[in-house]
This record gives structure tokens, sequence and C-alpha cells, in this order.
């Protein structure tokens, strides 16, 4: 009984598996954030989003794009940076429990993910459109641009790298090689960026009306596809975590 | 790690653990597919599904099906195929409907000012239901693409039909005929839009009487099934597991 009760102390005093505080967290930080963007652009965009010319559009917009560089290029190299320097160089001979874990927390990252993805690909890309249908661009810089390719696409990219490197750092499972499915999940939303060179260039040689569905936009359909390679990630995940539970479940 | 342990401690542990993880994997999948056929649907077909004066008998009723059938059909070969989930195709709608929805109120309607009744999104759910209830009865890859791709084009028009009807209805405007929602089209201008790229019935399709929406129905399943199929092999890729090597 006293080992038992030992270990019931021991069991009581370590991490728990899911640390539901760093996803409650995590998660507040996508939404207020994004809440915080969306009320920018209702606020900012007609009163000073409408000419790329006025001084006021300068302050408002140049600016917001300016430090989101900034803070963009911090935050990869940082966390990316932080989460590649304290790998662990023992990966193979954790415990399981301590595996356990980490699929967890790797969960938490994959959330963010989730998050992530549906702010860049889904709301900030179709608020895109009706903004364009509805306002003459006169820059490759519009208000909703510098949300959506420049603010949105980057915090998704900067996730799901973490997302990556985690498991590849931290995950017995991830170190056969390199995941395919998983590397098509986060680089192919990421290629969506560089396409936005296309999609510009596109735009200023042509100055054409605002269908959405011209081909000049099917790269970022493309590279949308590759989203799917999460179904992969979910796989492999299942596999692995069937292995460490070794219980009947059913 | 060693081969005989577990991880967890207690069956009762184990069921919580891998409850947890089941919510933590839905959540994932239903975002990420979410963000995934969003950005697609927008890019092929969206201008037909942003505007109702888009929304006519023969452009919408032929693309829409034809674009859309392909994120269902990929998910449902990774959640059918491997897990027995019969909903594939009905999660990946109501994810796709959810972005739509969302983004029709706040930024349609909240950020440029126009009115839901002009920039709702079509329904896509009748034909998901179809497509997972034939793949779930059937179990065969072959039969759903061809009994449901053909539903999934052919359902389209009539599960759209109760909502569009009200706004196909002909009125008369400074001397000329026209729909509501072409009226609404006129009213709500889209400055980036102009109406010479508006690509809806031209008419020529009328030459075989009045039947262009059942006509582009039944174009939009054929094509419906080839796609499935398609997607369907697209989807077993993608949920495959497998790893490269580094040199």
């Amino acid at each position: 009984m006293a080992a038992t009760t030992e270990s019931v102390r021991a069991d009581a005093a370590e991490a728990p598996l899911l640390n539901k505080k760093n996803m409650i967290l995590g998660s507040l930080l996508y939404v207020v954030f994004y809440a915080w963007v969306r009320w920018y652009e209702g606020i900012y965009g007609w009163s000073a989003g409408l000419d790329s010319f006025a001084p006021e559009f300068e302050t408002y917009w140049m600016n917001f794009l300016y430090i989101e560089f900034v803070l963009e290029v911090s935050t990869a190299g940082i966390l990316w940076g932080y989460i590649w320097k304290t790998r662990d160089r023992k990966v193979m001979s954790i415990t399981p429990r301590e595996e356990l874990r980490r699929h967890f927390t790797h969960w938490t990252w994959l959330v963010m993910y989730a998050f992530a993805i549906y702010y860049g690909a889904s709301y900030f890309t179709e608020q895109d459109g009706t903004w364009h249908q509805t306002i003459v661009r006169d820059t490759d810089f519009t208000p909703s641009h510098i949300i959506e390719f420049y603010l949105s696409y980057p915090i998704y990219i900067i996730t799901g790298g973490a997302c990556f490197l985690y498991a590849k750092t931290r995950l017995p499972t991830y170190q056969q090689g390199l995941h395919l499915q998983y590397m098509v999940a986060v680089v192919g939303p990421f290629m969506i960026l560089p396409n936005v060179g296309l999609n510009e260039w596109g735009h200023t040689f042509w100055f054409m009306e605002e269908l959405f569905v011209a081909p000049l936009h099917y790269g970022f359909v493309f590279f949308g596809w590759a989203a799917l390679g999460v179904m992969g990630v979910v796989n492999t995940e299942v596999i692995a975590i069937a292995k460490l539970l070794k219980k009947d479940l059913a | 790690m060693s081969a005989s342990q577990s991880a967890v401690r207690s069956r009762a542990e184990a069921v919580k653990v891998s409850r947890t993880f089941d919510w933590l994997i839905l959540f994932t999948l239903f975002f990420v597919v979410l963000g995934g056929y969003h950005i697609h649907y927008m890019l092929t077909g969206g201008d037909w599904d942003f505007w109702t004066d888009w929304k006519d008998r023969r452009l919408w009723v032929t693309v829409a099906p034809i674009v859309s059938i392909t994120f269902p059909a990929a998910v449902q070969a990774v959640l059918w195929w491997r897990y027995r989930l019969p909903f594939g195709a009905v999660v990946c709608i109501l994810g796709l409907l959810l972005g739509e929805w969302i983004n029709r109120y706040m930024n349609f309607w909240g950020w440029t000012y126009f009115p839901v009744n002009f920039c709702f999104p079509s329904n896509l759910m009748p034909g998901a239901i179809v497509l997972d209830v034939v793949l779930m009865m059937t179990n065969s890859m072959t039969i759903t693409a061809v009994i449901g791709g053909m539903a999934w084009g052919l359902l389209f028009y009539p599960g759209n039909w109760p909502v569009m009807a009200p706004l196909h209805v002909p009125v008369e405007y400074n001397g000329m005929m026209m729909t509501l929602a072409d009226l609404q089209g006129y009213h709500y201008v889209r400055t980036g839009t102009p109406e010479y790229i508006r690509m809806v019935e031209k008419g020529t399709l009328r030459t075989f009487g009045k039947d262009v929406a059942p006509v582009s129905a039944f174009f939009s399943a054929f094509v419906s099934i080839l796609i499935y199929f398609l997607w369907h092999f697209f989807g077993k890729w993608f949920g495959g597991t497998s790893f490269t090597q580094s040199s």
C-alpha cells in the first residue's frame, strides 16, 4: 500500500497529460487577436483605406503592414528557434507516458493550427472577395490584403511550422524520416503566400475586374488542397496513440 | 520506449484519453478541412455562390455541384474507408456552410453592407446527406460515385429552390423585365464587378424548350460522378502515412 500511495503522490505531482490552461489561453489568443483585427478593419478600412495615395492610408495601413512584417519575422525566428534549440536529443528513449503527454501537446499545437487555418483560408480570404468586389483597388497593399496575405497567412505558416517542428523534435513517431502528408499539410498552405506574387503580378499587369473565380486565383486553390494532408497526420496519430494506449477501448 | 509498457494506468484512463483525442481530432479536422474546402470553393464557384443575381438556372446549377463534390469525396475516402464513420460529406458541408455564413454576416454584411438575403450561400446539405447514406448503405465507392455523385448534381437545384424561388419571380423596372435577384444586383452596386462580367444564363439552352435547369443539373451530375472518382483517390493519397527518408 505504501508503494501505491507513493505512486499516487507521484501522479498528483506530475504534469497533467493535457495542459488545458495552455489550450484555452492559446485559443483565446487567436480569437481575441482576430476580433481586434476585425474591429480595426471595420473602423479604418472605410475611413483610411480607400485611397492608397492618402496620408492617412500610410498612417493606418502601411504602418500596420511594416509592424506586422517585423513581428512575424521575429515571432517565427524566436518560436521556431526555441522549439529547435530545446529539442530532445534522446527522443527515442522517453517513457510511454511522456510520449503520450507530448502527443497531447502536439495536438494543442494542431488545434492552434486549425484556428489559424480557419481565419486565414476561410474568414479573411472570403472577406477579401467582398472588399475587392466592392472597392476598386489602387495598390497591391489594400486593407484586406494587409490582413489576409500579410497577417493571417504568415500566422498560419508560423503555427504550422511550429506543429511540424514540435512533432519532428519531440515525438518518436516522426523520427523515421519526414512525414510526407504532414509536410504537404504545412508546406502546401505555406506556398499560398509565395503565390501572392503571381496574384499581385496578374492584378497589376491586367488591372482586371474582380472575378473571384478568375484562373489567376487557381494557384490558391491548388495549394489549398494541401490542407487535406491533415488527414494523413490524423491517421498517423491514431496509429501512434492506439499503440501507446494498448487498451481495448471497444 | 518499452514494448510492454502502456502509457495509461487503467482502462478508465485509456478511455478518457481516447475520448479526449477524439474531440481534439474532430475539432482540428473540421476547421482545417473547412479552411481548405472554403478557399477551393470560393475561388472556383464563389461568384455564383456570393450573389443571388448570379444564382441562375444554368451556370450556377452546373458549376457549384461540380466544384463542391471534391472535398466530400476526399474526406469520405478517409473517414469511411479507415474508420467507418459515415459522415465525411456532411462534415465537409457543415464546415463550408459555417465558414460561409460567418463570412456573409460578419463581412459581406458587417463590413461592406450587402444585405444577407442578397449574399447568402448555396445549400449543399441534401446532396451531402445522400452521398453519405449511399456510401453507408452500399459500402461501395463505385456505387457512391455513380448514384451519390449523380444525386449530388441533381439535388442541388431542388435543394436551393425554396430559398431562390421568391427571388426568381419577374418584375418590371424602368420598362425592363428582370428577376427580383437581378433587381437586387442593380441596386447593390459592386464597383469592382461590373455587370458585363456577370456570367449567367444567356438563353441558348432554351432552344430545347424551357428546361434549362434540368439539363444543367444532369450535365453537372455527370461531371460530379467523374470528379468523385478522381477526388476519392486524392483523398486516399492525402490520408497516407508515408515517410520520406532523408538522404
